[in-house]
């Protein structure tokens, strides 16, 4: 009998063990990926480019065939400071490791280490090292993540030590504002910028008889309509709805917009003119304008539609800019314009980026604040913009792009009407919602109303207990 | 006498396996108390750094089982686990009782079969995003019979079905593979005795084969069980549990509520819920062998 209880016991210890490996990642177990240090230059995994927000995640950059420089590994008796980023695309990774190597050796109280750690890898890391600590020194993070990580305890307080430096009043306030928690305190500074426009195939558009691009969700439409070709297997437009942040981020812009005059806001999902955008978009699926495969794409799959010519308009991304002339190779011209969600004229968009912060338990917050500074000086900002295709987060860094001039002055422009995500702690949770009502429309002819009033159901209390900043 | 001898034995045994079960109480063993107990507090993005959560008792379950969005996924990890058992089993016995066969190109042809078994899954789950693409390889093929296949993984009626496939296309030689290791430890002795008795195919089959494999069946059905209740990366790889959760399973929806959304407790629920189900199959299967062990 003895022997049978303990047998039970040994056994049931197994399962436990067993089940512990297929679920307990949820709170407790961690994942060696995140010491694989390898400066990678491959393209993003499905895994991250299922999560990858608004980077530049999953497509290589022009300069694809540029080898990523070692980091120097002496540190000749400096402090050594520890950097996670999850940069990805070559000219990120390139750059960053040179930026490092730089500030090596322009001083010698500290030694940067910058450390690749695949995006959904590094945000698991963070959440573990919440509670156990382990954190590198200074972290990247996505800017609608920040103010969760800051809520978690990731980030340190840098408001002294950064509070007072006289060039934070050149950083755009939107931005700024993702490193900050709700009662202002400061936790690191934005990096780098981006926004969404609407990509254009000229041709397409030509060849069905429409000279200009959309300046109207009227006329974009028509264009799509119009440039939808069934027997060529050429929809008309190409975006992103899957259900991570990466289909909120490409979404947004379609539930925010002004119709009739009237901007719509996240503040009330209530309002009918929140419904238009996303309603059009379920139309686009129904009709065949629109692959219902959008669910499952990624920003860098909907990217690739437009410049394998398979979709003659694309939600697309600034830091496409860095490869988009020779991914399409000049087999058809393109435009790039603002996205046309709304009344004439009008246009709204979503802003994504990086931030730095400095992790807790930092072990020399000062030495950190001084490279941050550094790095996000004006000098540095214009040229880290120019190098990997992003728009800077200070209004005098003034980057000389060499490429796509024409392209990156709208995206510039399209940031006067781009909507900030959060900052929130709960941002994921109503995110998820977001995503979850515009699938709803696009996968089940649910009404934007219907689908956004079930959203509200959940958002509601949410923002009720702690608004979204005003924007 | 016996008994005290015996129970001697047992007793300088102990030391043995102690270093095993401190082994497994640590790593093991902690964890899973530690998620238990997570799953009854409140811990959240807004109180885990300052520590202040508090235990809030059976809430997180009564939200869990009051949630639809809980009890679809619920369901889908049911569906997908028997669907999954059931083809993979049944198509795994027949290959396992076909190659286990002695004909030219037998070894050659189960190696290439166990080649899908041997892939990564993360790859499998890449595999399967391009398979049932909605003009993937799979609606291509139909399409030249004249049928118009489904769109697999954007229609929530047939995304679960799409994983399902990719599953049981990992998991039919991993089926066949324990089963013809079972077929091995049945003597062939009975067999030919029961030849020469007139025993048809068919009655050897259900007479000597299915019982003498009894536990190798039960052992394979029990371990499939529990791999396939808590899958993972495959419905994360190939569809991230959309659309609309219609491929979201137990595993993916804790990790995405304590990962994505930092709703550590809830997330804890969910893998307690995953645990109690398995411990469940577990402890059935465990008495069948042990009543199993009386009977011999």
């Amino acid at each position: 009998m003895k022997r049978k209880v303990l047998s039970i016991v040994m056994a049931g210890i197994m399962i436990l063990g067993l089940g512990a490996c297929g679920s307990s990642s949820s709170t407790t177990s961690t994942s060696s990926a995140a010491a694989s240090t390898a400066q990678s230059t491959s393209s993003a995994s499905a895994a991250s480019s299922a999560s990858a927000a608004d980077t530049s995640a999953a497509e290589s950059t022009a300069s694809s065939s540029t080898s990523i420089p070692a980091v120097d590994p002496n540190t000749n008796g400096a402090e050594e400071i520890t950097l996670w980023h999850y940069f990805d695309s070559s000219a990120d990774a390139k750059a960053i490791v040179e930026k490092c190597n730089e500030y090596n050796k322009l001083q010698s109280k500290v030694h940067i280490t910058p450390t690749y750690v695949s995006r959904t890898e590094l945000m698991n890391q963070y959440t573990i090292g919440a509670v156990s600590g382990e954190l590198p020194d200074i972290g990247m993070v996505d800017s609608p993540d920040m103010e969760s990580y800051i809520s978690l305890g990731v980030f340190e307080d840098v408001t002294d030590e950064l509070g007072s430096w006289d060039e934070l009043s050149n950083f755009y306030a939107g931005p700024l504002s993702s490193c900050k928690d709700a009662s202002g305190k400061l936790y690191g500074l934005p990096q780098n910028s981006n926004c969404l426009c609407l990509a254009v195939n000229m041709d397409l558009l030509n060849k069905a008889g429409i000279t200009d691009v959309p300046k109207s969700m009227d006329d974009f439409k028509k264009a799509v309509e119009a440039t939808t070709d069934s027997a060529n297997s050429v929809f008309g437009y190409a975006m992103c709805a899957i259900s991570t942040e990466e289909g909120t981020f490409q979404l947004l812009p379609w539930i925010v917009a002004t119709h009739d005059g009237t901007k719509s806001s996240l503040s009330d999902l209530t309002n009918a003119n929140c419904d238009p955008g996303l309603d059009m978009l379920g139309s686009f699926v129904k009709n065949g304008n629109m692959s219902s495969e959008c669910v499952n794409w990624t920003q860098a799959d909907a990217y690739n539609q437009f410049c394998a010519g398979k979709a003659a308009l694309a939600e697309v991304g600034t830091w496409h800019m860095a490869t988009m002339s020779k991914d399409v190779n000049g087999t058809f011209n393109y435009k790039i314009c603002l996205l046309p969600t709304g009344d004439s004229g009008t246009s709204s968009s979503t802003i994504g980026g990086e931030n730095f912060g400095i992790c807790t338990g930092c072990k020399d917050k000062a030495a950190c604040v001084e490279f941050l500074k550094w790095f996000m000086s004006a000098d540095q900002e214009a040229k880290w913009a120019v190098l990997a295709g992003k728009l800077p987060v200070r209004s005098d860094a003034k980057p000389e792009y060499t490429y796509e001039q024409d392209a990156f002055a709208t995206f510039q422009d399209e940031m006067n009407y781009a909507l900030a995500r959060g900052p929130h702690a709960q941002w994921p949770t109503i995110s998820e919602q977001l995503y979850t009502a515009a699938q709803k429309v696009l996968l089940q002819g649910t009404s934007a109303s219907d689908a956004l009033a079930a959203a509200w159901t959940v958002i509601s209390p949410i923002l009720q207990e702690s608004p979204l900043p005003q924007q | 006498m016996k008994t005290q001898i015996r129970s001697r034995k047992d007793r300088e045994c102990y030391p043995f396996i102690l270093p095993a079960f401190i082994y497994l109480l640590v790593v093991v063993g902690y964890p899973i108390v530690y998620n238990f107990v997570l799953s009854f507090k409140n811990t959240n993005v807004k109180n885990l750094a300052s520590g202040s959560s508090v235990f809030i008792g059976f809430q997180n379950y009564k939200e869990l089982f009051t949630d639809p969005t809980f009890l679809l996924i619920l369901r889908n990890t049911f569906i997908f686990t028997i669907a999954c058992l059931a083809f993979q089993f049944t198509i795994g016995f027949l290959f396992a009782l076909f190659f286990y066969k002695k004909f030219t190109f037998a070894g050659p042809i189960r190696g290439m079969i166990l080649v899908s078994y041997m892939i990564p899954m993360s790859v499998t789950g890449l595999l399967g995003q391009n398979i049932f693409l909605n003009t993937g390889l799979i609606n291509d093929l139909l399409s030249r019979i004249g049928i118009t296949g489904p769109e697999w993984l954007t229609q929530t009626s047939t995304a679960l079905i799409g994983v399902i496939i990719m599953n049981n296309w990992v998991g039919i030689p991993f089926n066949m593979l324990l089963l013809i290791s079972g077929l091995s430890n049945v003597p062939q002795e009975v067999y030919e005795s029961s030849s020469i008795d007139g025993a048809t195919k068919v009655q050897q089959f259900f007479q000597i084969t299915l019982p003498l494999m009894k536990d190798a069946i039960f052992a394979v059905l029990m371990l499939g069980f529990i791999y396939t209740f808590r899958a993972f990366d495959l419905m994360y790889i190939m569809t991230a549990g959309g659309p609309l959760n219609s491929t979201d399973v137990l595993a993916t929806y804790s990790y995405t509520l304590s990962f994505t959304q930092y709703q550590f407790s809830k997330g804890s629920a969910v893998a307690v819920v995953l645990f109690l189900c398995l411990l469940i199959v577990g402890l059935f299967y465990l008495r069948l062998i042990v009543k199993g062990e009386e009977d011999t």
